[in-house]
């Protein structure tokens, strides 16, 4: 996939920029992908390591466009599994709108704010808090559903934490490219 | 140094922000209920088990609880028990010589709810007979297994037999047209305690309940977040045949042939006794009966009982239930759609149902 | 890592305690099951007896099957099988769930069948 074929098709100027971002989404959807066959003791229900590009994309070119990339990861990821408008789906953008939401109000933060992995552990707990509460809300008001609360936030607190670090890693390697 | 005005708002908005994010992440947490008591407790009354459940009741209160339970239940028996010495009795021993008796209002209030629900059940569920019952020895804590009474003194007593029709009520009094008239409330005694009950822990404060009095119950309110769970015990066997979840408040009565019934020469007698022939019911093994209180669920699933599995549609519209279920000899069930809707089925075949709906059915059923 | 990034690490850690002493009560073998439907409607089934069941689902079918105490989704309509991963459930407290077909199974040990006996 060149660049340069594609601006001959449609001319819209495209920046490094863009193509980085249109790169990470890509990335997003890929590991969204491989996040489908992950088994989790509640179908549908996912750790949300695809937030690992949503956080870095919040940190080098901000909220709105981390808006951007994680929908856009959760329509293309579920159309090419083919789990769109499936309850699967509900669940994934369920534990997107979530994540990103608090996301959003962690960047309000005072002083120096938060780095890395305080908002990835935030937005796995929320991707998780989020894909829970839609299960039981949505789909199985079963009260024996909260029994596996407890294991799901686990779930949630390590991969938040090892998302966190991946970013940590990541960023200064994308950071020098950019700009 | 002054903070600029903007910026105050802006550490406001940020100190906001924190708060909610605290709040989104630990919304799981706000769905949790705090720990609730279940308190069952047993105890004998009206001559037989009574379990009292309680919901979310502190134990001083549940204590209180079941003591008034307790009471109400003594009281009733007191009051209308058909062969210790009660005001029943009494009642009876003045009716048969023939005299007109003064009576309170509770009494008359209740006896002529019996006579009502009597007159709808067309005389099926009948409290006049308590001579036919005595007769077959059912007004006894424990019929021995000796012969059924013989066949002329049972038509001795059809011949004239009583129904509530002939108790007069007249200006706080009672009279009776017929000598052989004996009030046995078996059959609505028990549902109208368990009302009783019930009412005492609602004016407690008490939400969610169960009476239970000898497999007959009223339950209020609910187990917390699910309905209260009732299993049906199987006429046939100890087990379970199938589970209804309560409503708010619900009564759930059944008339078994298994419940009191004595074996002589390898026949079984059982002690619903049928008013047209004299002998226990025959065609039917139980009926069930969910309806708001618990009075009209006894009587009517008494009649029912007896009404069989042929003819009960008319009496079960005739008393206003609409939550019926008839077991028959054969083990296929009888129901009305309403009942069908509740009514889970927890037996390894499913058994055979017959629904008839009530409101499109103009006479009996063939 | 910032002052509000440890303070993000010790607050999640601390939650998670608290959840497991709120929501994890595995005590002792279960003995009944409850089957939720697509309908939200629950039903209760002893572990007692041996017998397979079908849950009609949105997708089809759910069958369930209950063996020596134990039940399992056996088969069920949905693309990933999960609930059939998920295997045997038989501590009370267990929970299993085919999302996409709405069917779900939450194992309970004694006293849990009835509350109360009409008969």
């Amino acid at each position: 996939m060149k660049p340069d074929t594609e601006q001959s098709l449609i001319s819209i100027k495209t920046t490094r920029q863009d193509h980085r971002i249109a790169w990470l989404t890509a990335l997003a959807i890929t590991i969204h992908i491989a996040e489908s066959v992950f088994p989790s003791p509640l179908p549908g229900v996912k750790p949300g390591l695809a937030n690992v590009i949503t956080i870095a994309v919040l940190m080098l070119y901000g909220w709105s466009t981390a808006v951007w990339v994680s929908l856009l990861r959760v329509l293309v990821g579920s159309i090419l599994i083919g789990t769109f408008l499936t309850p699967t789906f509900t669940l994934s953008l369920a534990g997107a709108v979530s994540s990103i939401l608090v996301l959003g109000l962690a960047t309000l933060l005072p002083g120096r704010g938060l780095g890395p992995v305080g908002y990835s552990l935030l937005a796995a707990q929320a991707h998780m808090a989020g894909q829970f509460l839609t299960a039981y809300w949505l789909f199985i008001p079963h009260e024996g559903l909260f029994g596996l609360l407890p294991l799901l936030m686990t779930m949630a607190v390590v991969f938040g934490l090892v998302s966190g670090l991946i970013v940590m890693a990541m960023l200064p390697r994308l950071d020098g490219k950019t700009s | 140094m002054p903070i600029p005005k903007n910026s105050k708002q802006q550490l406001r908005t940020r100190v906001l922000s924190l708060l909610l994010i605290i709040i989104l992440t630990s919304l799981p947490l706000s769905c949790s209920k705090p720990p609730q008591q279940h308190h069952k407790t047993q105890f004998m009354a009206l001559g037989t088990l009574v379990t009292v459940s309680l919901w979310d009741v502190d134990d001083e209160l549940a204590a209180k609880a079941i003591s008034a339970v307790e009471s109400e239940l003594n009281h009733v028996s007191m009051t209308w028990h058909a062969w210790q010495p009660s005001t029943l009795t009494k009642i009876n021993d003045a009716l048969a010589t023939g005299a007109t008796i003064p009576a309170d209002p509770a009494t008359l209030s209740l006896l002529s709810r019996a006579r009502d629900l009597a007159r709808r059940s067309d005389q099926l569920f009948n409290p006049a007979i308590g001579k036919l019952i005595a007769l077959w020895g059912f007004q006894s804590d424990d019929r021995p297994d000796a012969p059924p009474p013989p066949k002329a003194e049972i038509e001795r007593l059809l011949a004239n037999l009583p129904d509530m029709n002939n108790l007069i009520i007249e200006k706080q009094t009672l009279r009776s047209t017929n000598m052989d008239l004996k009030i046995d409330l078996g059959g609505f005694a028990k549902g109208f305690a368990v009302d009783q009950a019930i009412s005492s822990l609602q004016e407690m404060g008490i939400k969610n309940a169960i009476v239970n009095a000898g497999g007959d119950l009223r339950a209020i309110g609910a187990h917390g977040e699910r309905p209260w769970r009732i299993g049906i015990r199987d006429p046939q066997s100890a087990g379970i045949i199938a589970t209804i979840d309560t409503g708010d408040d619900e009564s759930v009565f059944t008339s078994g042939n298994y419940e009191r019934f004595f074996t002589y020469d390898g026949v079984k007698y059982h002690h619903i006794i049928d008013p047209r022939t004299g002998y226990p019911a025959v065609g039917t093994l139980s009926a069930t009966v969910i309806h708001s209180d618990a009075s009209t669920a006894d009587a009517a699933a008494t009649a029912l009982l007896i009404a069989g599995s042929e003819n009960w549609q008319k009496i079960a519209r005739q008393m206003g239930v609409s939550q019926v279920m008839l077991i028959d000899s054969k083990m296929r069930i009888h129901m009305t759609p309403e009942m069908n809707q509740r009514v889970y089925f927890r037996t390894e075949t499913k058994p055979e149902i017959i629904i008839s709906d009530l409101d499109t059915q103009s006479g009996n059923q063939k | 890592m910032t002052r509000a990034d440890i303070f993000v690490i010790g607050f999640t850690l601390a939650l998670l305690p608290f959840l497991y002493s709120t929501y994890w009560n595995r005590e002792g073998p279960a003995e009944t099951a409850h089957i939720m439907d697509q309908s939200g409607r629950e039903f209760t089934v002893p572990l007692s007896t041996n017998q397979q069941l079908s849950i009609e689902g949105p997708l089809g079918v759910s069958l369930v099957e209950i063996k020596d105490g134990q039940i399992r989704f056996l088969d069920s309509p949905c693309r990933g099988k999960q609930c059939v991963h998920a295997g045997w459930l038989k501590q009370s407290g267990e929970f299993a769930a085919c999302l996409p077909n709405r069917v779900s199974i939450t194992v309970s040990g004694k006293d849990a069948l009835y509350d109360s006996i009409n008969f």
